[in-house]
């Protein structure tokens, strides 16, 4: 194999491992800010039950 | 039912991806002229045309958005929801594709960047988004979600532009393949391959779309019910 056929294939590789890696990084950063959603909704739950409970008592 | 359709919806796109990807590297002959790293374009090219959809529909979420936001606002937050998320999956994709296009240009043509019609206008048109995206992220008032609308309508007017900039001007980037002179195209043995790739990453980004509209639309519920909060709080 040629010195540029070889360097032809680095770049090639790199290519594709840069757009998972950017890909995949985004789906994970979606991911990440869901999951804070979700906690967050579950928290403000939680805590309009425990003020609801305190306005009965 | 929704997580079902969705689930499966993934696990398609999964599964296109990585067929894409067998078909790239497997399928696809190499170039006789540029060797291994022509299959950067099964990669360059559907990510460009991904972020020109995704952009688009920014648009019409911005159009959208002006259109309902006062008779119609609960269709208006979620056409305001769809601007915000094309946008942010358009930037995601025209950044790859405009990093691919320069590790392709450094092979192809011995630079990483020239300041060639089609990169040219491409740049712009990522800058306008990022200043879009900025914008949402850093601005706060009653205004922004209009004043972004605006700003997501004027950027559009650059993807034509970008579209028949290496038509309109020959310089350092190629003549287009699809669509241009006669004679221009594709090789049945690549374009298999390549319509494929187009699937399996519109596919892909119209699952982060989906994803992306829906973390915005729980933010959107969020803040709506603090404002109720902060109202019956003041009473």
């Amino acid at each position: 194999m040629n010195p540029a056929a070889i360097l032809d294939h680095q770049f090639r590789v790199a290519a594709y491992v840069i757009s998972w890696g950017i890909q995949l990084g985004y789906l994970g950063w979606l991911a990440a800010k869901w999951r804070a959603q979700k906690q967050d909704a579950a928290r403000n739950r939680r805590d309009g039950e425990k003020a609801a409970l305190r306005a009965g008592q | 039912m929704k997580k079902t359709i969705f689930t499966l919806y993934a696990a398609i796109t999964v599964a296109l991806m990585i067929w894409g990807y067998y078909q790239a590297i497997y399928v696809a002959p190499t170039d006789a002229l540029q060797g291994e790293i022509f299959r950067i374009i099964f990669y360059h090219v559907p990510l460009f045309i991904g972020a020109f959809l995704f952009f688009a529909i920014s648009l019409c979420g911005s159009i959208g958005f002006l259109a309902f936001r006062r008779t119609h606002p609960e269709w208006a937050q979620s056409a305001d929801a769809w601007a915000l998320a094309g946008a942010e999956v358009g930037v995601v994709f025209c950044s790859n594709a405009l990093i691919l296009g320069s590790m392709w240009g450094r092979r192809a043509w011995g630079i990483w960047w020239t300041w060639d019609a089609r990169l040219t206008t491409t740049l712009i048109l990522w800058l306008i988004y990022v200043s879009y995206l900025l914008m949402r992220r850093f601005a706060a008032g009653p205004q922004v979600q209009t004043l972004a609308a605006v700003l997501g309508i004027f950027g559009a007017l650059d993807i034509p532009i970008v579209y028949m900039s290496n038509r309109w001007f020959r310089t350092q980037h190629p003549a287009p393949v699809f669509g241009g002179d006669p004679g221009s195209g594709m090789d049945k043995s690549m374009l298999v391959p390549f319509g494929w790739n187009v699937m399996a990453w519109l596919a892909w980004g119209i699952l982060l779309l989906i994803l992306r509209h829906h973390v915005e639309r729980q933010n959107q519920k969020f803040a709506e019910d603090e404002a109720a909060e902060s109202l019956n709080a003041s009473n």
